[in-house]
This record gives C-alpha cells, sequence and structure tokens, in this order.
C-alpha cells in the first residue's frame, strides 16, 4: 500500500475530513517498511482515525508525516512484545492493480552502501533497492539463525561476503533485535550461495580470504568509529545480580532478567544511530516503495497501548465509515401518492388536486411548509429509532442542529444581544466543527504516560483552535487575549462534551513553547496570563504603540471648535503643545483602537513603560499615558529657539 | 544683541511656548539686581507645560531624570526669585508646582520626594532640611551651596577693603553697602552657616550673642 504523506494543521496533527473522527492517539512510535526501519520515522505520534492511520514525526513533523488509509489495508496483525522487539502492529495491503510499475533500473549508485567507506556509523537495513550489485549474485535465499533466540533471519540480499568486513553493517534479529556476529551471517551466506551452485565456487575462495581477514577482528559487530565502550567487547557480559555471563548485546539478563545497564546504553546508541539509509534512485522523500512488491507496513510501539490501538482499529474496519464518504444519502419514503387521481373527480376540474400543486401563491408556500416539516419529522423519527441508524443519519442531523442554531443565535448564548457577538456565539456552537477538535480522555492509551500525551493532545487542540482562521478568535481580540477568556471561549466551543479544568489548561497552556507550537503564553509583571502569536514579541507591540502616538502629533486634540479633552474652552488648543507631544491615551482608548480587552491593554501600556517608551500622568480622571518626552529630545538645555537665533546669529544676523 | 547675553546666562532659557514673551523677559534677569524678580517673569522650560511631569514616574530610570529636571528647574526658580528656604507646605501652590493653565500640580508628598532627592549625593547636595527633628518641614535650597556664598563673601570684603572691620549680619544682609550683592535678603541663619565654613578655615570669627558679627581677618 501506499505511505502518504499527509497535511498537518497548525498546531501539527493531521488534519481531518469533515467525516473523519478520531480514535486514538498514542505516541513513540516507530515505522517499519517491510523488514526494515524507515528512517526519520522511528519517533512520533501515532493518530488512528475512521479512515486512516497517520504517523506524525516528532522531530521533523512537516517532512516525515505520513498516513495510510484504512481501505486499503486487507488485515493487521498484531506482534506481542519479545525479548527486545516492541510490539507491532502491521498492516497487509491489498493486492491492487498497480503491476504495471516497472522495476527501477539499477541506478549507478548501486554499490551496497554496507561496504562504502563511509565514516559516519551507518548501520541498518541494507538498501532496499535490490538493484544489482557489481559483485555475483549474492545468496538470496540464505538464511542465518540468530545465536539467542535461534530465529532464522534472511540474509540480507546485498550482502556480499566477499567483502563484507567489520565495518559491514548488519541488520538484527527480527525476532529479539539483537546483531549477531560478522562470521555468522558470512557463515550463512556462504552456506546459502555454496548451496545455489558450484558456479560461484572460485568467489568462495577469494571470499575464505576475506572471512579470515574478518574473523581475526573480534567478533564485535558494532563497527563503530571512534568509539570507545569501556567494558569488554568480546566477552560475555557478567550480569550483577547472578553473575550469568550474558551475550554482551543483552538489555536483561538471560537468566534472571536483571538489566544491564551498560549494555542498554549501547542499545540507546544503536537506536540512535540506525537509520535507513535512502535508497538511490529517485523515490519521493524515500519513504514509498518503488519496487513492484507492496511492503507490509508496520507500526512499532514503544511505549505501549497496541491492544487498545488494535481494537480499534479492527472496529473502523469493520465499520468502514471511508464508505460513507460516498454513500448516497438514505433514500425516503415516498409519500403515499395522492397524486393519482380519483377517477371520479377529476374528469370535472372541480378540485383538481394535483393540477393545484403546480400553482404559485400562499397555498403552494404553506404546503411546501408542511412537506417540509413532515418530512423533518420522518428523518428525526427514523434517527431516534435506533441508535445505530442515528450514526449513519449522523450527518443529515448535524445539518440541521446547525440550521437551527444559526437561526436562533439567542438560544445558544446566553446573555449577549450584540448582533455581533450573537454571530459569534453560534458560530462557536457548531457542534460539527467543534466536535472535530476534541480528543477526549478515553481516546488515549493507558501507560505512565498518558497524562502527559493529554495534555500535549489538549495543548495541540488549543493552537489549533487559537489559529484556526474560520473562527478567528485571536484576530477579532487583537492578535492578545487573556487566558482566562479563552477557557471560556474554549469550554463552550466543546459544547458541554468535555470540558476542561483550569489547570489542565493552564498545563497546556505552558506547553506550547516546548511543542513549537505557533502560539505562546505570556505573563505579565502584574501575573496576568496572555495568550499571543509567537510572532508578537514586546518590541513589536512597542513600536505599534509608538507609531500610533506619533498620529496625535498631527492634528490637535478634540479639534479645533470643541471643547478639548480638559474641558478648558479654549479656542484652539489644549494649555499643552500638542505638536511636541502629541496627547495622552487612557487604558481605554488603546483598547478600543487595537481591540484588546481592558485589562490587556493596561498590562501592554505598563509594558512600555516599563521600556521606557511612555510615562504616565495621574490626573483626577485617572491614569493616561504619554510618548516618554520626560527623556525625550525636546527636553534639556538647548530649546529650539535658543538654537535657531544662535544659529541666525551666527550667520551674521 | 542678546545673542551673547543669553549664551552667558543659563537660567534665561525661553520656554517654545511663550516664544514671544520670552525674549523680553531676559534682560531683566541677566544681571543680579537685588529686588527679587517676580516669578511671573521667570522662564519656565518645555517639560513644566508636559502633564506626565507633575505625576511621579514609576518606572526607575525615568524617574531619575524627571527628578533631575525638577532639581535644575527647583534650583533655577530659587535664584530667580531668590528664594533661599522653601516649605512645602506653603510652596505648593507656587507656580512653580502648580501649572494653572495645564491644571497640574505637583502633590505635596511628590515635593518632599524631589526635596529629599535634591538632598542626597546623588541629588547633589543642593538641599538640606531643616533640622526639626526629621518633620520635613522646611528646607534650604542651595542655589549656591554655603561654601560658594563663602567664597562670594570674601571676595566682596576684600574687593571693598573691609578685612579686620566689624560688620553685624544684619549689616550684611539688609546693609547699604550691600543691597546690590547676591546676598542680600539672605536668611540670617543661612548667613550664619556661610560663615561658620570661612570660620572653620580660620578666616573670620564670630562674636556676640545679641547683635551677631563678624570680623574677617
Amino acid at each position: 500500500m501506499f505511505l502518504r504523506q499527509i497535511d498537518l494543521t497548525t498546531a501539527l496533527r493531521p488534519s481531518l475530513s469533515p467525516e473523519e473522527t478520531l480514535l486514538f492517539v498514542q505516541d513513540a512510535v516507530g515505522l517499519y517498511e517491510g523488514k526494515f526501519k524507515l528512517p526519520n520515522c522511528q519517533y512520533g505520534h501515532a493518530y488512528l482515525t475512521s479512515h486512516r492511520v497517520c504517523y506524525v514525526d516528532n522531530t521533523e513533523p512537516r517532512k516525515y508525516s505520513v498516513g495510510i488509509d484504512l481501505k486499503d489495508v486487507d488485515r493487521p496483525e498484531f506482534f506481542a512484545r519479545f525479548l527486545k522487539s516492541s510490539p507491532k502492529i502491521s498492516f497487509h495491503p491489498k493486492a491492487n492493480k498497480r503491476q504495471s510499475l516497472s522495476l527501477r533500473p539499477p541506478g549507478p549508485a548501486a554499490v551496497p552502501s554496507g561496504s562504502s567507506v563511509s565514516s559516519s556509523p551507518i548501520q541498518g537495513s541494507p538498501l532496499r533497492s535490490y538493484a544489482a550489485s557489481p559483485a555475483p549474485p549474492t545468496a538470496r535465499n540464505a538464511t542465518w539463525i540468530c545465536p539467542i533466540c535461534s530465529f532464522s533471519n534472511p540474509v540480507p540480499e546485498n550482502f556480499d561476503p566477499a567483502i563484507a568486513n567489520a565495518h559491514t553493517p548488519l541488520p538484527s534479529c527480527l525476532a529479539c533485535g539483537i546483531k549477531p556476529p560478522l562470521v555468522h551471517v558470512i557463515k550463512a551466506s556462504l552456506s546459502g550461495i555454496a548451496n545455489r551452485g558450484p558456479s560461484l565456487e572460485p568467489k568462495t575462495q577469494s571470499s575464505s580470504t576475506a572471512l579470515g581477514s574478518g574473523v581475526n577482528h573480534s567478533d564485535t559487530f558494532i563497527p563503530r568509529l571512534g568509539e570507545v565502550s569501556p567494558e569488554p567487547r568480546g566477552s560475555a557480559f557478567q550480569c550483577p545480580r547472578c553473575t550469568f555471563q550474558n551475550h554482551p548485546s543483552l538489555l536483561a539478563c538471560e537468566i534472571c532478567g536483571a538489566p544491564l545497564i551498560t549494555a542498554a546504553d549501547r542499545r540507546l546508541d544503536l537506536d540512535t544511530a540506525r537509520p535507513r539509509d535512502d535508497s538511490p534512485g529517485p523515490s519521493l522523500n524515500g519513504l514509498h516503495s518503488t519496487g513492484d512488491t507492496l511492503e507490509v507496513i508496520k507500526l512499532s510501539f514503544r511505549a505501549g497501548g497496541e491492544k487498545i490501538f488494535y481494537e480499534r482499529l479492527k472496529g473502523a474496519l469493520l465499520q468502514r465509515k471511508w464508505l460513507l464518504q460516498s454513500a448516497p444519502p438514505i433514500p425516503k419514503p415516498t409519500l403515499a401518492d395522492a397524486s393519482t387521481p380519483n377517477p371520479s373527480a377529476s374528469s370535472d376540474g372541480v378540485s383538481p388536486g394535483p393540477a393545484q400543486r403546480q400553482t404559485l401563491g400562499i397555498a403552494s408556500l404553506e404546503r411546501r411548509g408542511l412537506e417540509q416539516r413532515k418530512n423533518n419529522e420522518l428523518v428525526i423519527g427514523n434517527a431516534f429509532e435506533d441508535l445505530e441508524a442515528l450514526m449513519t443519519s449522523a450527518k443529515e442531523i448535524i445539518a440541521l442542529a446547525e440550521s437551527f442554531a444559526n437561526q436562533n443565535p439567542s438560544l445558544s448564548s446566553s446573555s449577549t444581544t450584540n448582533p455581533s457577538d450573537a454571530e459569534a456565539n453560534a458560530l462557536l456552537s457548531q457542534s460539527a466543527s467543534a466536535l472535530g477538535l476534541v480528543t477526549t480522555k478515553d481516546m488515549l492509551g493507558s501507560g505512565s504516560a498518558s497524562e502527559n500525551l493529554y495534555i500535549s493532545e489538549l495543548s495541540r487542540n488549543l493552537a489549533e483552535f487559537l489559529t484556526d482562521d474560520t473562527k478567528g478568535v485571536l484576530k477579532r481580540e487583537g492578535g492578545i487575549i487573556s487566558l482566562v477568556d479563552l477557557w471560556a471561549l474554549f469550554n463552550r466551543a466543546r459544547g458541554g462534551v468535555e470540558l476542561v479544568s483550569p489547570r489542565d489548561f493552564e498545563r497546556a497552556a505552558q506547553l506550547w513553547e516546548k511543542l513549537g507550537l505557533p502560539v505562546r503564553l505570556r505573563r505579565f509583571k502584574s501575573g496576568l496570563l496572555a495568550v499571543q502569536g509567537s510572532d508578537r514579541t514586546d518590541e513589536k507591540t512597542t513600536a505599534t504603540v509608538l507609531a500610533w502616538f506619533k498620529e496625535f502629533h498631527l492634528e490637535p486634540p478634540g479639534g479645533y471648535a470643541v471643547i478639548d479633552d480638559e474641558g478648558f474652552e479654549i479656542k484652539s488648543r489644549v494649555p499643552w503643545d500638542w505638536r511636541l507631544y502629541g496627547r495622552g491615551v487612557t487604558a481605554q482608548e488603546t483598547a478600543e483602537r487595537f481591540g484588546w480587552s481592558v485589562g490587556v491593554a493596561t498590562e501592554e501600556l505598563e509594558m512600555c513603560e516599563e521600556r521606557g517608551a511612555l510615562c504616565r500622568e495621574q490626573g483626577i480622571d485617572g491614569v493616561k499615558w504619554w510618548e516618554n518626552w520626560l527623556v525625550g529630545p525636546s527636553v534639556g538645555d538647548e530649546p529650539e529657539l535658543d538654537r535657531i537665533v544662535r544659529n541666525l546669529a551666527s550667520t551674521g544676523v | 544683541s542678546p545673542a551673547p547675553s543669553m549664551a552667558t546666562a543659563p537660567t534665561t532659557a525661553p520656554s517654545s511656548s511663550s516664544s514671544t514673551a520670552a525674549i523680553s523677559a531676559q534682560t531683566p534677569t541677566t544681571t543680579f539686581t537685588a529686588t527679587s524678580s517676580s516669578p511671573s517673569t521667570f522662564p519656565f522650560p518645555p517639560h513644566h507645560t508636559f502633564p506626565p511631569f507633575f505625576t511621579l514616574q514609576p518606572n526607575s530610570s525615568t524617574r531619575r531624570t524627571q527628578l533631575q529636571l525638577w532639581t535644575a528647574l527647583i534650583l533655577a526658580y530659587c535664584r530667580h526669585t531668590r528664594t533661599f528656604r522653601l516649605a512645602p507646605i506653603d510652596a505648593q501652590d507656587w507656580p512653580l508646582f502648580h501649572n494653572a493653565t495645564l491644571r497640574r500640580r505637583l502633590a505635596l508628598r511628590d515635593i518632599r520626594e524631589v526635596l529629599s532627592f535634591m538632598a542626597s549625593t546623588e541629588g547633589g547636595g543642593r538641599a538640606e532640611w531643616v533640622s526639626d527633628a526629621g518633620k520635613k518641614a522646611e528646607c534650604w535650597v542651595y542655589w549656591r551651596r554655603p561654601e560658594e556664598w563663602a567664597g562670594l563673601l570674601e571676595g566682596w570684603v576684600d574687593a571693598t577693603g573691609q578685612r579686620g572691620a566689624v560688620l553685624t549680619l544684619y549689616e550684611l544682609v539688609e546693609g547699604d553697602a550691600c543691597r546690590g550683592q547676591e546676598w542680600a535678603g539672605m536668611d540670617v541663619e543661612l548667613l550664619q552657616k556661610c560663615l561658620q565654613v570661612l570660620v572653620k578655615k580660620g578666616k573670620a570669627g564670630i562674636f556676640g550673642e545679641e547683635q551677631p558679627g563678624v570680623k574677617f581677618f
């Protein structure tokens, strides 16, 4: 099946189509294609929706997020945890018609990277492109037996015993995840070759020399250059609890299960340094299989949650909600057709029933309304008879509900009579969009990290809610909104489905910066918490405010003929030099100008004052803010007139 | 032309608002006459008509600048009106602290704040609270410090050849000979302070209780 790039919302979650619902979220998953790990797709979140399974990477979400459509999945399979390998769910693709895809011709760089002398320690699966390597056909069918768990693994196709050396990257055992010793794999591949035919005999000679040289290396199979690991490599590792000599790469002792710490260090390094090679040849992002075989896609769950994921996945596959998208609407039972005329009454035309149906007029309008109401009645009746049927008619019910909500905004809002507010409330209470935003607690798996996952998902929900352009929450509030107001708005938008407690809300808000989302939480001097977009800094706000102040220099406050704001009946101007100083503003005026709330406006003005851009004036009528001319250029021992006269004097006037 | 006299007198800075009146107001203040100039002729600086000037600023750096401006203004004003002593409770109605056109005034509490700043080393030590058990009811405004006064007095005594003569303090302050001098009309207490400086240096001696007199050596 195809792994598709998916669209992400601003909060880096997959954007869902209108009918798609989110079923489950799990973090710490990795993605495999076939037997090999996909590069850059090893640490991320898995989102299960009714239509898709999506993977969103943690480090570079925009680049490495992919999804599988559930309609392409034939069946899922569940693998429980075994030794070192995490539990996996694999998705088997449906056989599709894409057999016409030709094999990619071997690219020029078809040398197995295993033997390339790259200084970076690239370990991992060999190249996916099965292009012919310059070496003779290697043992395609050879298998090597893992010394730990005796699982028979295939030797990688491009593994060439002739040129394999200590730097060859080796795949780990599929069952237990431990890398085999190089010697082992060479032997297995040789036996595979030997089984295939004698034509490769001369090769074995050279390969045996390679073997000979290979053997001299210690049976270390971690060809890491320049890395010094303190514990003995070749010898076995002694368990601290039971003194059993374990294999060096095991994580836990085989006998007593005590954790082996140093091996764990190495395993961590192993994990981080095991990216897949980019396959040569032009493939999209190197993620898709370009061969003709469709590989099984696997999700590896490193932090649990696989059982619930599997259950929900099975449920989603059963329900096949994606079919609903193209399903025609349910045919309504037709009304008893009264239009068949009674043969007795029609001929006269006394009261031609069907004929009247076509005429215009108030009667037909009334009839239309009546039919509409009957229709609604039927729909609602059918829907509520059976809850299952409700789910299928859910689309229509939601549309009905929306239309009612829009018609009667006062019903949904509580107190406002302001028309713009009523409209805002109507928008907010649209349940369809609200449902899509909700990540409820039962969608998340169990585990020690579920609380954190809930908070981080909530945080993403919030970011999406804030940056949603159709709602324009931030825009309506002038770019900044206090946390309390936002909490009220958000809970109202959820429509009472699952309200968020203030503490959870605050914790989610504090995660924004850590997750790199485009909104940030800001703490003012007085302790007020406010939310604004990440691109608004204090400097920008100060500059905007000062630019507004500059306007005051251009026109007299209050105009010429009006009593100025001081209450003086001065004909022309206020007692101070408004050309020089402009005028003072109250927090109220600032709030009106920028669309903020008054509390936020006060805080912003005080912030500007802290930076020295503004100064305040305490009058009988309250506090006003001015541009800071106390430290400005108009103050000093050299007022303008002085300077002018001096200049004139110097020129000899 | 008025230009060179403007340059020499730092206190006669004309304000931009009352431009025409300022130039004519300059001439009487360039020479130090004995008559105290009235407050109405004092040329206030432009920031005196800036409303926030009358509100003590919370921002510390702005506040420091504001206090410095007030210090300079008070000193200039006192020099102009030849005020040596200032009681905040009386002074709050002066045109200095109360701008009638602007309808803004500096609050009593803030006046004391400014004077305390002036009395501190940061403010230059240009004021001193009259010691009355810390009640801060009155303070000396040193638009000239006692040391400077002492120097002036000594200079005058030398110029008029009165070394060795005995002068009463009253004579110094109110006498005809001193009419044109800067210290005319000074408080006797302040004069005593200035003379103490000289006494410490050994250049003069004060004696007499009822009619204190001074002799310059």
